[in-house]
């Protein structure tokens, strides 16, 4: 019944669209986004149902014959259609729904994932059971099958921080600290946006999110640990990102850039998009997003490097790449 | 007069021609603007708001075009974010409400078989100030200067100066200016329909129209309020840096998110309401009989008033509340759809019941009541919390709250348009055109929003000036961009038939057969509103009662002739309408007009940072209001006069039975509202600190409770002053009012000692002290200006101790001064120094 | 019981008195909304069994049933058939009476949504 269900809807759905199945709250790769879409489709089916029903009344009442509805006929349906019959539906939506509000459940050693929302990208720090934090940016990678609890802050203004495909959104407040733990159930590379306005480019605010088998993960989280690789394999774009001060915002571990202002670059080579999931990882786009951010990004707080020329732009936007 | 002497034709011309001549509207390319009569405001009320609708429509338009591809870069991520906050707050705070407000000037008193409201020159103060405060705003866009920060506002993005600019001051403040003037009407229609109904006509009888119009201006009273004071926090943070929403200095971004939504949500209802009250009237009409289920109309307008007030949180199910909270949010939103329910059955019954006449106004009522039940039923989903964190601040939402407002004030006000636009300009518009709009409409409305739906499920955000390809969305999209252009089109066949309208010959009197008052109203019009003021024994008296129309036009009923040449109408009493006393209108005057023009100007040169030039504007406001008032409350050259069947009524009032003091109570009911969203600040802050005003020396205890003493001294002797003036020792008064005036002085310095050494920007706990005090204190200047006042007119003989209305309504404001002065030293005084 | 319903027709009826169910309604919910967050925000959690709650809730239902009962006594002043909207002193005091019963009905309904939420959900996450 419920798989009949969700092939209409879809059918529905890529017969309009030709869905999306990385950023869509109706192809679910989590238990919540999943537990959600369930309510969404019984809801759905209740509210079809009711508006045929007054459609269907509306049209009746309209051509019936005068002397049809007597006065106390009339209360009658008043009283039952306007008011019995609705509040114990409602009733019942209610004390179905209240359920889906409990949040998931959370032990000591799940892993924790703190994110913060800046205009317009998205600070990421993992905290494991064990040892320190792992720095990132703008992309987030999680275990499947494994409980997350996300620790939400902001940096400056209201963000929210919304996977479709993983769970419902979740505001970040400045001042405020905002926890939302998840299950992903299923692997793949989605997408997520910041879902609350946060100023000029708030829709050019996105992350990618990649959920690994469990082993895969753990693996893949080792490995950030430790100084960036690959920091020494362009060796002319290293100086030249020493040079033009980069690393007064930004941090690459294992040299001189700590600075905790912008995105930490430790292993940008890993990630599969640019500027909070906006242009695809590529040599060109790097290099023109360094030398005219504005351009990509409106009111970004990155300043412009138009005095680069095009190779020295090029040279940086390789030794970046090279970071994994 | 006996009710034979009308049968003379002479004399009933004789009546005609005083009316006249009293009802003459001023003329001349500029004083014609001074007219107060609400035929003529409630017309340019209404233009004025039609206008800014077409405006923020065009706004839409553009927004569509951008979005109806992906990556489209039609306009900058700059334009398009002041596209979106304009097009929403000019559709709310300068559309729906003021239509509402305007429509409602127009029909109450033709509803009501008044001549007029009782506050005229109010009405006409509102229309300047809406006027001046709509093209100051929406004018913005075109110095690339408009606000830009969503309809909504939300700090810190809209508090932090280096994050946005001037916009923001002028959403604040040129909306504020509106919200007054919201108000302002409110004030006006309650005072209408609860003092100014004709003779006979019991709560029971009043029309459902009426009953929706008190039930939302009540509701405006509640819900602009807590936004005003909102507002001033907003503005303290912006232009002196207090930290109300700073989280680094104590302050909390959520505040502004609770003070805005318990205005935004009721909002919702009191622009929704009017045009179910619209349906109430034409259903009857074109079901050629009487409404099925009156009380159950009236329980789901109060019911649904209520409810709407505990709904607010409900826009803010993410933002990491306690589940039980946002539990409660989502129970009250599920409750508020079971009176909705009700008043959708209690029409189908009434239609099922009688024989429906089809016809163009109905249709529009029939075709936005299936519009406004997907939005209603999306409405019940996005009530789930756990829905809403999918759905919330997405696409869905767009659709959802478009076909809500769509089916729920738009298409029923276009209804209302067909239905009532020869009761205004005795020419029925083209039952063709209005065919083809309404489908055409309708086609588009649906085309637009019902993929929009999809689209947010689909992943797409609210707000965003582009969306990348790969999310699939374009067609989507492309779709509703087609939609919004049909749905223009439609709207342009209206505007076109509305505009071929002068060219169409008159139609008949009363020409849908309607049952109710407003339809005594004759297609050349005259300007005295009612020839005379009813006897009303049905809710139908057209169907009902017998030769009626005739009687009224004949003179027959209440004050046929305007003897003394002055424009009056009768008041009665609150459950029965008894006739109470007759009271004086308002004559075109230039008054309010100036006084709107200053009062605009100390929000508009606040908005620049000119605070000099701001403070002398705000100087001239009060000499401006308080030589409107002068005029009022003005002691008549007889006790009484007769109304026509052997009554005589008194022609001035004082106490509640007069209309002035229930304006007095009804703005200060506004007023404690607003002081309690201060002190909801306070308590909030409380709450989400564990060591609130902590390492602050506070007011202590001793200067608070000084100037309290000193406030409740003021109030004592306001009201002494009035019981031993009502006795007739008006030396002892005039001496009492001067003790008053000098405490309220005295607990002004006293209040301002509570603020020493408190730095407001330092933390947020001096900061919300400071606003506390400094509204208690202003409040204490105004008390004490209003007991000069009454002075004064008590030593110009403008009040004696059988005409004292001015006394008791400065004690009413006394009443309420006295619980604020309470609240606040107490607050500022014990809390929460006393340990707790 | 008989008698004491019996004087409620002698109550007074105005606009007030329509507005007590929904008022108690509102009081009740900000009571709710007040509880939780303080509880939540101040103590950190709340009782196990949520005494004060309770209380408030019940004394609402309470408040809001004899409103609901005088309301139905006086909406059955004896008078003319219905549907009782003639202009006379009686089917005044019917109408405001029937519309109390029927806020009367809402209001407890609404009362019972804004509890079930602590049945259901019982703490501060």
């Amino acid at each position: 019944m419920r798989g009949e269900k969700f092939i209409a809807i879809m059918g529905l759905c890529w017969l309009l669209a030709g869905c999306n199945r990385h950023q869509s709250t109706l192809a679910p790769f989590g238990a919540d986004a999943e537990a959600i879409r369930h309510l969404f489709i019984v809801m759905l089916v209740g509210a079809v149902g009711i508006a045929g029903f007054v459609a269907w009344l509306m049209r009746r009442a309209v051509r019936a014959p005068v002397g049809e509805m007597t006065h106390r006929k009339g209360m009658r349906l008043v009283l039952w259609l306007g008011g019995i019959v609705p509040t114990v539906v409602l009733l019942g939506l209610l004390a179905y729904s209240l359920p889906y509000m409990r949040p998931r459940p959370v032990a000591p050693a799940d892993l924790r994932i703190a994110v913060d929302g800046e205009q317009f990208w998205w600070r990421v720090a993992y905290r494991a059971a064990d040892g320190a934090p792992v720095l990132s940016a703008n992309e987030i990678r999680i275990p499947v099958g494994r409980t997350v609890a996300f620790r939400l802050t902001a940096g400056d203004v209201v963000h929210s921080f919304w996977i479709p495909g993983l769970a419902g959104k979740m505001d970040m407040i400045p001042g405020r600290t905002n926890t939302l733990v998840v299950r992903a159930d299923r692997s793949g590379r989605y997408r997520g946006q910041c879902a609350e306005f946060c100023g000029l480019s708030h829709a050019l605010m996105a992350l990618d999110v990649v959920a690994m088998e469990p082993a895969a993960f753990d693996a893949w989280l080792e490995g950030q640990r430790g100084p960036a690789r690959g920091a020494v394999a362009d060796v002319a774009g290293a100086r030249l990102f020493a040079a033009q001060g980069c690393g007064g915002c930004h941090a690459v571990r294992g040299t001189a850039a700590a600075s905790r202002i912008g995105p930490d670059l430790s292993r940008f080579g890993q990630r599969a998009t640019l500027a909070a999931g906006i242009l695809p990882m590529t040599t060109a786009n790097v290099a023109g997003f360094i030398r005219h951010p504005q351009a990509t990004k409106p009111g970004v707080r990155m300043p412009a490097f138009p005095q680069l020329s095009d190779a020295e732009a090029m040279a940086i936007a390789r030794y970046l790449e090279g970071l994994k | 007069m006996s009710l034979h002497a009308q049968d003379d034709p002479t004399l009933r011309a004789a009546q005609e021609d005083r009316l006249r001549a009293v009802w003459k509207p001023p003329s001349g390319w500029f004083f014609r603007w001074t007219d107060v009569n609400n035929n003529r405001i409630g017309v340019w009320y209404t233009l004025t708001a039609f206008g800014f609708m077409l405006f923020a429509g065009v706004l839409a338009l553009i927004m569509r075009t951008q979005l109806a591809v992906p990556n489209n870069d039609l306009v900058s991520a700059n334009t398009f974010n002041q596209l979106f906050t304009l097009h929403g707050s000019m559709m709310m705070f300068l559309f729906a409400v003021p239509m509402f407000e305007a429509v409602s000037i127009i029909l109450l008193p033709q509803l009501l078989g008044a001549r007029d409201l009782p506050f005229p020159r109010l009405s006409a103060f509102g229309y300047w100030s809406f006027l001046l405060g709509g093209v100051f705003v929406s004018g913005s866009i075109f110095f690339n200067a408009a606000p830009d920060g969503g309809w909504f506002m939300y700090p810190p993005l809209t508090t932090r100066t280096d994050l946005s600019g001037l916009g923001a001051d002028i959403w604040m403040l040129g909306l504020s200016f509106i919200e007054v003037s919201s108000v302002a009407a409110a004030v006006e229609l309650i005072v209408g329909v609860l003092k100014c109904r004709p003779p006979g006509m019991r709560l029971n009888l009043m029309p459902l129209y009426a009953w929706y119009i008190l039930v939302v201006a009540v509701m405006i009273l509640f819900a602009f309020p807590p936004l005003i004071a909102g507002d001033l926090l907003f503005e303290m943070e912006r232009l002196l840096e207090w930290p109300f929403f700073d989280a680094a200095r104590g302050g909390d971004p959520l505040l502004w998110q609770h003070l805005f939504w318990i205005f935004g949500h009721p909002e919702v209802y009191i622009v929704f309401l009017p045009s179910i009250a619209l349906f109430a009237m034409l259903i009857p009409t074109f079901a050629q009989r009487h409404l099925l289920g009156y009380p159950w109309i009236v329980l789901a307008a109060v019911g649904t008033a209520f409810l709407s007030f505990g709904l607010w949180v409900h826009h803010m199910f993410a933002t990491g509340l306690p589940k039980i909270s946002l539990a409660f949010f989502s129970a009250a939103s599920e409750a508020v759809a079971i009176p909705t329910g009700v008043q959708i059955f209690a029409f189908i019954a009434t239609l099922w019941a009688g024989k429906v006449k089809w016809s163009t106004p109905l249709l529009y009522a029939s075709g936005s009541l299936a519009i406004f039940v997907i939005g209603g039923l999306t409405g019940v989903m996005v009530a789930v919390a756990p829905f809403d964190w999918q759905a919330h601040d997405t696409y869905f939402i767009v659709a959802h709250l478009h076909y809500v407002l769509i089916g729920g004030t738009l298409l029923p006000l276009f209804g209302g348009l067909y239905y009532y636009w020869p009761l205004i300009t005795g020419k029925k518009l083209s039952d063709r055109m209005g065919r083809a709009a309404f489908w055409i409409m309708f086609v588009g409305v649906n085309l637009t929003f019902f993929p929009m739906h999809l689209s947010g499920l689909e992943g797409m955000p609210r707000r965003v000036f582009t969306y990348p390809a790969e999310l699939g969305i374009g067609w989507l999209n492309l779709a509703s961009t087609a939609g919004s252009y049909l749905f223009a089109a439609g709207v342009l066949v209206l505007v076109i038939d509305l505009a071929l309208s002068p060219t169409r010959p008159k139609a008949a009197r009363n020409p849908w057969n309607a049952g109710t008052l407003e339809w005594l109203a004759h297609p050349d019009d005259e300007d005295w509103g009612i020839r005379s003021v009813p006897l009303i024994e049905s809710r139908y008296p057209i169907w009902d009662q017998k030769d009626f129309v005739a009687k009224v036009d004949e003179g027959r009923f209440f004050l046929p002739d305007a003897e003394e040449g002055r424009r009056e109408t009768i008041i009665t009493s609150v459950l029965d309408a008894r006739p109470v006393s007759v009271i004086r209108l308002g004559t075109p005057s230039v008054k309010p007009m100036i006084t709107a023009v200053a009062l605009g100007a100390v929000f508009i040169l606040t908005t620049y940072h000119l605070y000099l030039l701001s403070a002398i504007s705000g100087v001239v406001t009060l000499a401006c209001v308080l030589w409107w008032l002068w005029d009022t409350a003005e002691i008549p050259e007889k006790p009484e006069k007769p109304i026509g069947h052997g009554m005589h009524m008194p022609l001035y009032s004082a106490g509640p039975a007069a209309p002035g003091w229930w304006a007095m109570f009804i703005t200060m009911m506004a007023d404690a509202t607003a002081f309690s969203g201060l002190v909801f600040g306070y308590y909030f802050y409380w709450t989400i600190h564990s060591d609130f005003g902590a390492g602050f020396d506070g007011p202590g205890s001793a200067a608070p409770i000084m100037a309290l003493g000193l406030s409740l001294a003021s109030w004592v002797g306001t009201v002494v002053a009035r019981e031993v003036h009502a006795r007739g020792q008006v030396m002892i008064a005039r001496i009492l009012l001067v003790a008053g005036t000098i405490a309220a002085i005295a607990s002004l310095f006293a209040g301002l000692r509570c603020l020493d050494g408190l730095d407001p920007k330092a933390n947020v706990y001096p900061a919300i002290v400071w606003v506390l005090t400094i509204w208690t204190v202003v409040h204490a200047a105004i008390g004490a200006i209003m007991q000069l006042y009454t002075l004064a007119r008590s030593l110009a003989g403008r009040m004696t101790p059988s005409h004292d209305a001015d006394l008791r309504n400065i004690t009413v404001y006394q009443h309420f001064y006295a619980l604020t002065a309470s609240v606040t030293y107490l607050t500022i005084g014990l809390f929460p120094e006393t340990g707790l | 019981m008989r008698g004491w319903l019996k004087r409620a027709h002698g109550l007074r009826v105005t606009l007030w008195t329509l507005i007590v169910p929904p008022s108690v309604w509102a009081v009740h919910f900000l009571f709710s909304y007040l509880w939780a967050a303080v509880s939540c925000a101040k103590i950190g959690r709340w009782a196990r069994f949520p005494t004060v709650f309770a209380i408030g809730t019940v004394i609402a239902l309470v408040v809001i049933l004899l409103a609901g009962l005088i309301a139905w006594q006086q909406s059955r002043t004896p008078g003319d058939p219905p549907p009782h909207n003639e202009g006379t002193d009686i089917d005044r005091l019917r109408f405001l009476a029937f519309s109390t019963l029927l806020l009367s009905g809402l209001s407890f309904v609404a009362v019972l949504f804004t509890a079930l939420p602590v049945l259901m959900l019982g703490d501060c996450r």
